[in-house]
């Protein structure tokens, strides 16, 4: 076990190393001068030479792009950004702000599609094959391949234009601050209704799919078949011996749909304007705010690699086979 | 074998019926410049008319014949979607062949490569690619090539572990073929299927993303007429036009459907357990 994490933190350690390589390389290779990289288009036609001069000292610009790297990862590693070419606050301090809206949303979402898709994945895999349960399969197939955006938009017309229940966009109503305690909060819970749904339909597809095949092949196992002959009852058969040893693999699919969630949240906050993570991406791609950039995909790409390891440790407390070695690779 | 499992897959109607689907998708695309219709023909005097008998889909605020804007979609995100799957097939197919056959070193840089991909939210990176380089068919299509290659690579990689020291393979080696030739000539014909079922879900992806992109202006530069930016437009229609909602949103949903399900009814049919 210990031989097991001490291996999985190691490569963790790789990996983020190879997230701020991949992700200085990239940002670096897009053409353009690098001192606007740092200040802003705007900024640099109004700045007289000598400041130019000592903004480069400033950021090590004179140096070799390897050497600029370094000084940036000193920072990535201390979760230090730089600042932002918006409003020069520090990145960090930025995504911090937005980061537990875009979780808020999240949370609900994965709650809602866990709860319902997990039960409609066991019913499924009970009645696999007849014809209720493929027609629910197509079903959520489809479900699946419906754009996301294309719902938004037409849960805001029926919703919000139309029936008028619901509010169009945003977190809160322009009168929030006015409103008392208990209406303040309907207002927030009105608010969510829409981008959750948006957010939850298509996991909630993924969640039923995948623990009715995870279901399924636990069914097909000698232990199954042992339980059965035994003469457990069906019932304790399902709920008792397999549906235990199928939430194993869903933990995996935990870890696995984080960045998924992450970049549904982009489309998603800005159909809705949800100022969270994924609207601050979208505004600072659209005005260039390269360190805001960089920041927020170095913060996102390491929540997932966090909630992987999470995920595999996990795993192996729950899986002997992984703990003991034998399945380590 | 591909007999069989046309057979197999030919049992399914609705994965029958998503064939037939994205080839008249095809025709349509291929075809698109001898319907004489202009998707950027602007035409004040017919702004926002509802579906008729002359604009069969209607037109948004400008006039522009919705019609002719959705056949000049079909191109963009056929197009999108096969070429930017070609790359990440290539680029996931040789990495995971390397991978799979030298085994070791060559394993592991790839495993960790694809560890890395696979931790970056993958709009995030296809959104920056696209729109700090420059919004065109071109980079969007590499920006998801660059991204989407980590399913390809992981099943050429496990069917290479799986058959490289098959008979023929060794077989090959003792009579001196070369790693190229081994690789490409005897390991990989054999290790195809998953690809092309990978490959399936990778065309309905691409053409979702290459549409959301799109939808968020930040995908196909305007005004070239693609099926998320008709929906980008028609944003602040919303009340009234539903007919610009309604037609690209149903065509992005059908064709990534059907290609979702020929994947699905795919992979089924390649499955000897399903018979």
């Amino acid at each position: 076990m210990g031989a097991y994490l001490v291996r999985r933190f190691l490569y963790a350690i790789l990996t983020f190393f190879g997230i701020t390589v991949a992700t200085f390389t990239l940002i670096h290779s897009v053409p353009g001068d690098p001192v606007s990289f740092y200040i802003g288009r705007a900024g640099i036609a109004s700045l007289p030479k000598s400041t130019i001069a000592a903004i480069k000292r400033e950021y090590h610009l004179d140096e070799p792009l390897p050497v600029q790297y370094l000084y940036w990862l000193r920072g990535a590693v201390t979760l230090d950004f730089g600042r932002s070419v918006i409003d020069r606050r520090p990145v960090t301090e930025r995504i911090f702000e937005k980061l537990p809206h875009t979780l808020q949303l999240n949370v609900a979402a994965f709650a809602i599609a866990a709860l319902f898709g997990i039960p409609i994945g066991l019913w499924s895999a009970k009645h696999s094959g007849r014809r209720r349960e493929r027609a629910a399969a197509v079903g959520f197939f489809l479900l699946y391949s419906l754009p996301s955006f294309w719902v938004a938009l037409w849960l805001m017309q029926i919703f919000a234009v139309k029936l008028g229940i619901l509010p169009l966009y945003g977190m809160v109503s322009d009168d929030y601050h006015d409103l008392d305690r208990w209406h303040r909060f309907t207002d927030r819970l009105l608010h969510f209704v829409l981008p959750v749904i948006t957010l939850t339909y298509a996991q909630l597809a993924i969640y039923a799919r995948f623990s009715k095949s995870a279901l399924t092949e636990v069914i097909r196992q000698d232990f199954i078949t042992t339980a059965r002959a035994k003469g457990a009852g069906e019932a304790a058969v399902l709920w008792h011996h397999a549906l235990r040893n199928a939430l194993i693999p869903l933990i995996t699919l935990l870890g696995l749909t984080i960045p998924y969630l992450i970049s549904g949240s982009v489309i998603v906050e800005t159909i809705f304007q949800w100022d969270g993570a994924g609207l601050l991406y979208y505004d600072a791609i659209a005005a260039r705010d390269y360190p805001t950039v960089m920041g927020l995909t170095v913060a996102t790409a390491l929540i997932t690699l966090l909630a992987s390891v999470f995920a595999d440790v996990l795993y192996a407390f729950a899986d002997p086979r992984v703990r003991l070695g034998e399945g380590a690779r | 074998m591909w007999g069989q499992t046309w057979r197999r897959f030919r049992r399914s109607k609705l994965a029958t019926f998503a064939v037939i689907y994205v080839g008249i998708m095809a025709l349509i695309a291929i075809f698109a410049p001898m319907f004489s219709l202009d998707p950027d023909a602007i035409d004040l005097s017919n702004r926002l008319v509802p579906p008729n008998g002359t604009y069969p889909l209607g037109t948004d605020e400008l006039g522009r014949d919705i019609l002719a804007r959705m056949i000049h979609g079909a191109r963009v995100s056929l197009t999108i979607g096969l070429l930017a799957t070609l790359i990440s097939v290539v680029i996931g197919s040789t990495l995971g062949a390397i991978a799979g056959y030298y085994g070791r070193a060559a394993d592991w840089i790839v495993s960790r490569l694809i560890e890395v991909v696979l931790c970056f939210p993958f709009l995030f990176l296809v959104l920056g690619i696209v729109a700090l380089f420059r919004p065109s068919l071109t980079t969007i299509m590499i920006a998801l090539g660059l991204t989407s290659w980590t399913n390809e690579a992981r099943y050429v990689r496990g069917e290479f572990l799986r058959i490289r020291e098959a008979e023929f393979a060794q077989a090959a080696r003792a009579s001196g073929a070369r790693d190229a030739r081994i690789i490409f000539r005897h390991l990989l014909p054999n290790a195809i299927a998953p690809v092309i079922v990978s490959a399936s879900f990778g065309v309905a992806w691409a053409i979702l993303v290459e549409s959301s992109l799109s939808f968020l202006g930040l995908g196909v530069p305007l005004p070239t007429a693609s099926w998320g930016s008709i929906l980008s437009d028609a944003k602040s229609q919303i009340e009234y036009a539903w007919w610009l909602i309604l037609f690209p949103g149903l065509a992005i949903f059908t064709t990534v459907a059907a290609f979702n399900v020929i994947g699905e009814r795919f992979r089924d049919a390649l499955d000897p357990r399903s018979d």
